[in-house]
């Protein structure tokens, strides 16, 4: 039982600890796998490893689709979307009495033959119980542990952000909901043949709770956490057995302590008996990273310098009654910097949003190089070669600033689950590279040093650091910074703006959202002056600052 | 919409509601049935009892937990933790056999084709008074402007000197003295045991979502809603399918609107 508690809790850990997603059903999940597996027994009469490749397709189908409406609900929405669907499973699996026998169960499922032995006793049970344990281990380490699983943990920590550097939040919830559902069949499966009988009363709510709070209390995104969690939250539980006490007492108690226990681990240590390691793979050697060269990738059209890159045309959007973008057309030149200037709520963040696919424009379009890109998604965006940043930085705040970095390099083949497993020799050298480049982005920055730390304990100047080096290796060659140097101290601005000013030279097309006036005069080639959602004037940042209407807008009215 | 109260206001998705239910109205059946007090205090122990329970939840889980900076996923689990614990805790003390809250006259009372009880008519009589009570609570006090502004927003509430902490607390104490009475509504029909919390909070966290989060009243149309769906749903649908109505409604509307039914348009 231990084992197949660790089975459920590794196949929930990827989904509650490494992606956030805070799941009610999996017991639901678990039963249906079990259901599949002794039904295709019972009736079609299908030997033991087909019934549980039975299992793992009905259940990772049904994880996928249903989850898939459910996908764009987050926190407190998911866990109650979760609960009703548990429910809903749970009182199916008592109703539908043709299909299930309602709570009289399922009984006389035949037990597995392995190389001509049949598996009865417990005993005999071990090895394979444990073989599937180890394999499904072995699986969610590979994925938690990988580049997959560290854009996993990106979308835990800022869905926006993810994103952002180009990955599709939606695919790799939907994989990873399918893949959580798919190794509970598996302890399905084994729970089906191993009890010879099911029924719906092993896969209640309660089942649920006492899952998420396994993996909570073994340790979120630490899978030997849960390991220990199962081995100490199951195991012990069966030594009050030996109690002389009315059973209804013992369980009593047994609830009152879990209950206890995990009042007291919320309060005294919500990161459970063994916390997250930080960092996907080996920590960087420190010695190394003083000597790491600084990289800055060149923008692959150098040619289209001082071209039009970006041309946005007539873009409208308005938020009940207010006109955030009011026909509103702008051009970014190649390899310039251009800058969107203008007072607090003019709109200009909204710029920002509607060019990279964050809010889709009520009209009007945006048009990369020739490619039409109007209202596409954010990540498509990115993989065309438009990224942004956030004025509230918005950085992977439980992750190393490395894996910050190599999370928004494009097309890994460590992301795809295919080669992953397919071809670990290729994924494990491409691996090396991308960290590589990474180091080499942060060398760029001047942070290679802080690689191995956690990104929330940076400085604020230093975690924008961080994202303008994030920003770069989306490889991108249109980059838009929102606020690059905002909130930050006077010795740090300048040593951003020259960091951008580099950034142009080399070949990247650049357009800064700034108040700081002087911050625009010093690096921007162009500028253009929003108010109320429209763009009022153009023109040398000197230009527009030397004329009096706009210094109007900006200051407010001279007093008298 | 107690726990819509308290949800909407602090924001602690808080499960063990369920418990300060269940241990209110065991303080009813004590006090009715152990020593024969009168019914009416019956109820007014359990508010007292509710609201003690709710505050001391507060103060001794919630709020530590909030200085630990604990995540909402924390603080869930704390509060389910808490109501696996305490449901026990009632389980031992008590036994689990049902108890009843003795007393109230029941008859059949026939209006026409219409037929219910006298525990049901009082049912509809209390809850809209306790209803509209809170209503213009929230609405007319001091109070409950201050609990509304820091429903809407908390950060902003503060700053203009709206004291959350003490908020947190007067909700707590209000929300659950109603879930005591509540509580005690339903056993007199039903009985009490030591899970019956859990089934009425579920509905509740429904009902609030339908009915959109924030929005006190929009919490009681989610409730009558809701009713509504479970009582109508059975007549067209195979039996088998009742018990799931409520949930099939839920995940709907969580999918198709998920600020939910009422919610307010802001952006």
């Amino acid at each position: 039982m231990i084992l197949l508690f660790s089975i459920l809790g590794v196949s929930l850990n990827l989904l509650l600890g490494y992606s956030g997603l805070v799941s009610m059903a999996h017991a639901a999940f678990f039963g249906v796998g079990a259901y599949a597996a002794a039904l295709t027994a019972r009736h079609l009469g299908w030997p033991f490893p087909l019934t549980l490749l039975a299992a793992v397709v009905v259940t990772t189908i049904l994880a996928g689709g249903v989850t898939f409406p459910a996908l764009r609900v987050r926190g407190e929405y998911l866990i109650l979307l979760t609960l009703a669907l548990q429910m809903v499973l749970y009182e199916l699996m008592l109703s539908w009495t043709d299909l299930t026998e309602g709570r009289t169960g399922i009984s006389a499922i035949p037990r597995p033959t392995l190389f001509g032995r049949t598996l009865v006793t417990p005993a005999q049970f071990l090895p394979l119980i444990a073989a599937c344990a180890a394999a499904v281990f072995a699986v969610g380490y590979r994925i938690g542990e990988s580049p997959f699983g560290r854009v996993l943990k990106a979308m835990r920590d800022d869905e926006r952000a993810t994103l952002a550097i180009g990955k599709s939040v939606l695919r790799y919830k939907v994989a990873v909901f399918s893949l959580s559902g798919a190794l509970a069949a598996v302890a399905a499966a084994l729970f089906a043949h191993y009890q010879a009988f099911i029924n719906p009363f092993s896969f209640t709510l309660d089942r649920s709770i006492f899952l998420v709070a396994l993996v909570v209390l073994g340790g979120t995104a630490n899978l030997a956490g849960t390991l220990v969690g199962a081995t100490l939250f199951v195991g012990l539980p069966e030594m009050l057995r030996f109690l002389q006490a009315r059973q209804e007492i013992v369980d009593a108690i047994r609830d009152f302590v879990f209950g206890g226990v995990l009042v007291a681990f919320m309060r005294f240590r919500p990161q459970g008996l063994l916390p997250e390691r930080p960092g996907v793979g080996a920590a960087p050697a420190r010695a190394g990273l003083a000597a790491v060269t600084p990289a800055l990738p060149v923008a692959a059209a150098r040619t289209d310098d001082g071209r039009p890159v970006l041309r946005a045309e007539g873009l409208y959007k308005s938020f009940g009654g207010i006109r955030a973008a009011d026909d509103l057309s702008l051009v970014l030149p190649g390899g310039r910097v251009t800058a969107l200037v203008g007072p607090n709520g003019a709109g200009k963040t909204t710029v920002f949003n509607l060019l990279t696919g964050f809010l889709p424009p009520d009209a009007g379009r945006v048009v990369l190089r020739d490619r039409d890109v109007t209202g596409l998604a954010p990540w498509r965006t990115v993989g065309y070669g438009l990224a942004r940043t956030f004025q509230d930085v918005r950085l992977f705040e439980r992750m190393t600033v490395l894996d910050n970095v190599v999370a928004a390099i494009p097309g890994q083949p460590g992301e795809r689950l295919g080669p992953l497993f397919a071809t670990p020799w290729r994924t494990a050298a491409a691996e090396r590279a991308n960290r590589a480049r990474a180091l080499g982005y942060l060398a760029f920055v001047g942070l290679a040093d802080r690689a191995g730390d956690i990104a929330a304990s940076l400085a604020f100047g230093e975690q924008k650091l961080v994202a303008l080096a994030r920003l770069i290796a989306t490889e991108a060659d249109v980059l838009l910074l929102d606020e690059p140097a905002s909130g930050v101290d006077v010795q740090w601005v300048s040593r951003i703006l020259e960091l951008i000013r580099q950034v142009a030279a080399a070949g990247k097309t650049v357009c800064i959202v700034e108040h700081n006036l002087e911050v625009v005069t010093a690096v921007a080639h162009r500028a253009y002056f929003m108010e109320a959602g429209r763009i009022i004037a153009e023109g040398r940042p000197e230009e527009l600052m030397a004329d009096p209407r706009l210094g109007e807008i900006y200051f407010g009215k001279a007093r008298r | 919409m107690s726990w819509g109260l308290i949800f909407a206001t602090t924001k602690i998705f808080h499960f063990s509601h369920a418990l300060t239910l269940t241990v209110a109205v065991y303080a009813a059946v004590l006090a009715v049935s152990g020593w024969g007090v009168p019914l009416p205090l019956g109820f007014a122990a359990a508010a007292l009892v509710g609201g003690l329970v709710g505050v001391g939840t507060e103060l001794l889980l919630y709020r530590p937990l909030r200085r630990a900076q604990a995540t909402q996923l924390n603080i869930f689990l704390a509060s389910l933790g808490l109501l696996i614990a305490g449901q026990s805790a009632v389980l031992v003390a008590f036994g689990p056999q049902a108890r009843t809250v003795e007393g109230f006259p029941m008859r059949g009372i026939e209006l026409g084709p219409v037929a219910f009880t006298t525990v049901e008519a009082l049912w509809l009589v209390a809850a809209w008074m306790l209803i509209g009570g809170l209503v213009a609570w929230l609405w007319l006090s001091r109070d409950g402007l201050a609990i509304r502004a820091i429903a809407s927003n908390p950060e902003l509430a503060q700053c203009v000197g709206v004291a959350h902490e003490r908020v947190f607390l007067l909700v707590f104490a209000v929300g659950s003295a109603l879930v005591g009475l509540g509580g005690t509504l339903l056993a007199l029909r039903d009985t009490a045991s030591p899970t019956m919390g859990v089934h009425p909070v579920l509905a509740a966290f429904i009902a609030v979502f339908l009915g959109g989060i924030g929005s006190i009243p929009g919490a009681a149309v989610g409730g009558v809603l809701l009713g509504l769906a479970e009582n109508m749903g059975g007549l067209v649908l195979p039996g088998y399918w009742q018990g799931v109505i409520a949930f099939v409604v839920l995940f709907a509307v969580l999918v198709v609107r998920p600020a939910g039914l009422l919610a307010g348009r802001g952006r």
